[in-house]
Order: C-alpha cells, then structure tokens, then sequence
C-alpha cells in the first residue's frame, strides 16, 4: 500500500482533503447505504420468520405508545385545549413526538441511540475490528420494521390532527415538516451522546445515561408549554432541550413563532451537535489512550 | 532468543520498545504507611489526633466529621499506574504459527489488542503486516482476522448464514471470495449443519467453529486468536487445532494464538512467546522452554514388584509394579540412567519421554512469582 493511499485512510492522520479522501468519501456514503440494506434485511427477515408474533408486537407497541399520550389528549378535549392550543394541536404536537422518538428508535435501534450501553458493556473497542469508519459504525443498525410501532402510530395521529385542525397550511409547509422534525432528531440524538462521553470515564455507572436522557425527553416532551410560566419554559428550551422537540417545533409549524423564534432550534442543533462531538471525542480519546476497560472501579462489567 | 533476522517484507508483527500502561484510579481505604512515617515526624500531637481519627474514639463527634483525614479518606482518590507491557519488543514472520504465553495478568490481551488496534501504546513503535494499527486500522482490518474466544461475533437472533452475510457487506468481501471461502469453512469446518441454526442455539464448540468459520471468510493474512479453546470439549478442541494447523500450512495464514492450555499450544505452535509481569521472559522453541527448566524428563518403570532404586531420580508415584520418576537430563546423562536401569533387578518394561509442558510452564509461573 502506497504512503498516499495510507494517509487517506488513516483515521487519526492529518491528511483529510486529498481527492482521494473525497472519493472515499463518496464510497463511504455507498457503504453507509449498503449497510442500512443488510440490517433492514436481517431485520425483515426477523419480521418472516414469525409474522404473527411480531404483527402483535408492532401493533401492542403501537397501542402502548398511543395510550401513553392520550391523557394529555384527552385533557386537551376536555378543557377545549391547553395553554393556547386547541385540542388538534395539541393531537398534532404528540403525533410529532412520537413521530420524532419513533424515528430514533427505528433508526438507532442497535444501540446507536445508545451508545453509553456499547462503551459501557465493553463492546466498544470491539467495534474496532470492523474495516469501517467509527462515524459510519455508529450511525448502522437499524429496525425499520420490527420497530415501527411508534413511528407508525405517530404517523396516523399526525394525519388526524393535519385534517382536524382548522389551520390552512402553505404549500411549502410538508418540507417545513420534515426540516423540523430532522431538527428534532437531532437535538435528542445529540443530546444523547453528549451525555454518553462520560461513559468513556466511567462505563459501569453511566451504562444506561443514554437511556435515561432519552427517556426524559421522551416523557418531558409530551406536555405543551404554552402559557407556562418563563421558569419552566426557558430551561426545557436550552438546558434540558425536551421543548425543541415537540412543542416548540409545532409552535413554528402552526405559524404562531416569528423568523427569529423559528431559526432558534437549527441553530440550538447546531451548537448541541458540535459540543457534543467535541466531548464524544475528547472521551473517544481518553478511552483508547487510558484503556478504561479493566484497571478503575467503573470499568465496564465484561 | 529464537528470532532470527526476518527480512522486512517478510514480517507479519512488529513490536519495538512497545510499553503500555494504564491508570488506575482508586478511593485510599488506608492511611498509606508514607502518610503515618510523616505523621510520626511531625509530632506526638499530631499522631494521637490521627489515631483518633482511625479508631474513632477521643475526638469529639464534629472534629471526627470534619477532620482532614477523615475527608481525604472519603473524597481524595489515590493515582496508580499499571504497567501491562513493559518493552515488549518481538517480530513475526509470515506464514509463523506462534504461541503467546503467560500467567493471567501478564499482558497477552493487552497484546492482542493493541495489534488489532483496540488499544494505543503508550510508547514504542508498533506494526502489523506493515500498517500502523493506530493510523491505518480500516485497511489493517481488511486483512487482520481477530477472534476472542470469550466473545462472539455473531448476530445472536440470526441463523448463522445471516451473521457471514452481514460480515460480507461490513468488510466488503467479493463475491466469488465470499463463495470460495464459505466453500472451504463449510467443508473443513464441518458447518453444514450449523449454518441454518440460530447463534444462540449453538454449543460452546458449534459456536466456535461458526466464530472461526466467519473470521476467515475475508481471506485474512494474520490471525489474533485470544483463548479460541477456552472451554471447548476433546473432540471440538482437536477439530480447532487440526484446521488451524491446516489453514497456516496450506494457506499460508500467519497466526499469533493465545491459550493456558499448553498441550494444545504445543502442538499448534513451533514458536513461543512467554510473557510475565508485562515483559517477554522467553521466545523460542518448545524443547528451549524445556531446557530453561533443566531439561525435565519422566520415565515409567514396570517391575515384577519391587521398587528400583534409582540415584538422583524423584519417585513421582507408583502402584502395583508401575513407578513413575522424573529426572533433569541436564544434571544425569543419559547414559548414566539407563546404566542404573540395566543394574535394577526385576525391571520388565521402561517408557521415558518428555516432561508435560505444562508442568515446564507451571515451573516458570512458580519461578517468576
């Protein structure tokens, strides 16, 4: 192998923009694709092999995730709304939600929402064995059948509230839709392993910090904040940023946000996601440089 | 030492000065003796107050609360270093089948994972079939097989097949590679009947071939085998060996294998490397590792009944006419033993042979203790 082509592959090398690290970039979004493919293959082969049972899984899934927010629905029917949002927007922003942590859950179901269980189960470094990017290793892995249910449910509440409600939305408004809920995605996601970089200092005890974010924001996002005191509205749109991912964004949506209110979540993702990749990293390092795995207390259990 | 020169093109492992070391991070239970020889020196005052401290009485409840001792104890967290490889310097040629040796906690993992990239050293030059492991793991990947014998690489909830499909997709593997591979794994391994079964369902044994079988399906050139008879029966292990012993003739495949089993080692590997306490303590032959140990030898005597005396030969056990002895060849020729036989009366039979390798290594751990 030529020193070239060393320095192109090389993961902790200097050299990143040679033509040849862009073509490679290129075969790595190929490889990222083909990837998806043969874990979208495993798993509808899981979804074959027993039909039945999984048909009951998906749908108990779904009426589990219905149920979840229907108390915050039925509230809404019966008071006529809350906080300033009628009963369909209130329908329209949980239909968001789940559509938001459906599609997380689909997508990062190997873990890779997770990432404090891989490091903190030692299954991290085992990762290394694969000739793929660690970037591409994280972002594989995916349920899109047998872990539908939420998605779907979120997908048929969306589509009753769009209908319900009296608001007429602008052509535009479906790209508006998915720019936000990508958004979403990625504050949760970022969010996510921001927290996970502390797992690479101390794996047993932060084994399931992913989860527990995760969750919260889950549970945390399902309530509207309008009409909520300042107190409470500010540090669940910046500090613990669970208002980012369903009622803020619905807010926008529905047209009841200015230019300015509307940019704050891109930008919000943007700084997450960056400080989030910096600590991930930071602890990345540490992690190889220190080997964690055996000599502290906290050293992950395997 | 048995490393000979190996001309560059032709080594598959290299490591130079390779150091590595960990810190450990721990809560001081104890007043560490430093800490009590300096309490001495300051003074008798001082002394008492921490001995109250230590036991809890003499002292009243709030100065026990907040006493400086007290709270190191509780918060400060005492730094520790923990050398796992200390120098480690060894080269591999291709086409080597090499044993790699040692006492539990002597750095054959640590070893094994900084060749295939899992861990950085902290000093020392390292390379694997002329890559860095560090800078060029992705390209070292697609050549390096790695398999640990207390972890599977398979999709647990998939049939077998599912697991070697996902692995040509993850490392990119040709077709006509994958088939011709999956041919050779299937026959040699005999994987026909565990293809189709589930990972979870498999034996201890069904799992390690399925393991193995998936390791060589991208054609490795090295292969790190970190315990790949951990737990496995007779007939499984002697299944294991034979084909590793098979792909490294045939095939050409350099293998670095790890185990404490040294029968099995013995009888894989030409070469061995032994490692202690993070440094290489021996690399050579078998019969060098015999030798270090004094050239141990065991011989079983049949008599009609009556035990041999035998000078400068230690009675091991014996029953109904049948004694066992050791001997250091090295201290008693030959020539001198089988004189002394010939004079024993009543001797019918005598087999000698070679000490059990594992009682040569078992010698070594001893010694280095």
């Amino acid at each position: 192998m030529d020193n070239e082509k060393n320095k192109a592959v090389g993961e902790n090398g200097a050299v990143r923009n040679t033509p040849l690290h862009k073509g490679r970039a290129l075969r790595g979004i190929r490889r990222y694709f083909q990837l998806l493919g043969i874990y979208a293959r495993m798993d509808l082969a899981s979804l074959m092999r027993d039909g039945k049972f999984m048909a009951i899984v998906i749908t108990a899934d779904m009426v589990s995730n219905i149920s979840s927010i229907s108390g915050i629905f039925l509230l809404a029917w019966k008071f006529g709304g809350i906080g300033g949002m009628d009963k369909f927007e209130v329908l329209f922003m949980l239909a968001y939600g789940n559509i938001v942590m459906g599609f997380l859950n689909m997508m990062g179901g190997c873990n890779a929402l997770f990432p404090s269980r891989i490091i903190g189960r030692g299954q991290w470094e085992h990762m290394f064995i694969m000739p793929l990017s660690y970037g591409v290793q994280l972002t594989v892995g995916i349920f899109p059948f047998t872990g539908s249910g939420s998605f779907l449910s979120g997908m048929a509440m969306l589509w009753v509230a769009v209908r319900q409600m009296e608001t007429v939305l602008p052509w535009w408004w479906p790209g508006a839709l998915l720019l936000q809920l990508l958004i979403s995605m990625v504050i949760v996601a970022a969010s996510s392993y921001l927290f996970a970089s502390l797992t690479f200092y101390a794996p047993v005890q932060c084994e399931e910090i992913c989860s527990t974010v995760v969750y919260s924001m889950g549970h945390a996002m399902t309530f509207p904040l309008s009409g909520m005191p300042l107190y409470i509205r500010y540090p669940l749109l910046t500090i613990f940023p669970a208002g980012l991912t369903a009622w803020f964004p619905t807010v926008i949506l529905l047209g009841k946000a200015n230019t300015l209110e509307a940019c704050y979540p891109a930008v919000f993702a943007l700084l997450l996601s960056l400080c989030a990749a910096y600590f991930f990293r930071k602890g990345f390092r540490y992690y190889v440089k220190k080997g964690i795995n055996r000599y502290v207390s906290g050293g992950h259990r395997s | 030492m048995f490393q000979g020169a190996i001309a560059p093109k032709d080594i598959a492992v290299r490591m130079e000065s390779v150091s590595k070391t960990f810190t450990r991070w721990q809560r001081r239970d104890n007043i560490t003796q430093k800490e009590r020889v300096s309490g001495q020196e300051q003074g008798p005052k001082k002394e008492n107050a921490r001995e109250n401290v230590m036991e809890g009485t003499g002292a009243s409840g709030k100065e026990r609360m907040f006493s400086k001792e007290k709270r190191k104890r509780i918060f400060r967290q005492e730094k520790t270093t923990v050398t796992a490889l200390d120098n480690v310097s060894f080269q591999i040629g291709r086409g080597e089948f090499v044993a790699y040796a040692g006492p539990n906690g002597a750095g054959k993992s640590t070893t094994m994972k900084l060749l295939s990239g899992m861990l950085q050293p902290t000093s020392g030059d390292l390379s694997v079939l002329g890559m860095s492991p560090e800078k060029e793991r992705i390209a070292l990947m697609k050549k390096l097989g790695v398999l640990f014998g207390n972890r599977t690489e398979l999709w647990w909830d998939h049939p077998v097949i599912q697991s070697f499909a996902w692995k040509k997709v993850v490392w990119d593997i040709p077709d006509e590679m994958y088939k011709r591979n999956l041919d050779m794994v299937t026959e040699l391994l005999d994987m026909g009947e565990i293809r189709n079964t589930f990972a979870r369902e498999l034996s201890l044994g069904q799992r390690m071939r399925a393991d193995l079988a998936m390791m060589l399906l991208h054609s490795p050139e090295l292969i790190l085998l970190d315990e790949p008879t951990l737990g496995l029966d007779v007939v499984a292990k002697r299944q294991m060996i034979e084909f590793l012993k098979r792909i490294n003739r045939e095939e050409g495949v350099t293998i670095l294998v790890t185990s404490h089993d040294m029968d099995d080692l013995e009888e894989m590997a030409r070469r061995i490397l032994m490692i202690s306490d993070g440094k290489l303590a021996f690399d050579g032959s078998f019969d060098g590792l015999r030798d270090i140990t004094g050239n141990l030898t065991h011989f079983t005597v049949t008599t009609d009944g009556r035990m041999p005396e035998l000078e400068g030969c230690r009675l091991l056990g014996g029953k109904h006419g049948v004694f066992e002895f050791e001997v250091d060849l090295s201290g008693l020729s030959m020539k001198t033993l089988l004189g002394m036989l010939s004079r024993a009366e009543g001797i019918l039979d005598v087999e000698i042979r070679k000490a059990p390798i594992e009682q040569v290594i078992a010698q070594l751990y001893q010694a280095w203790k």
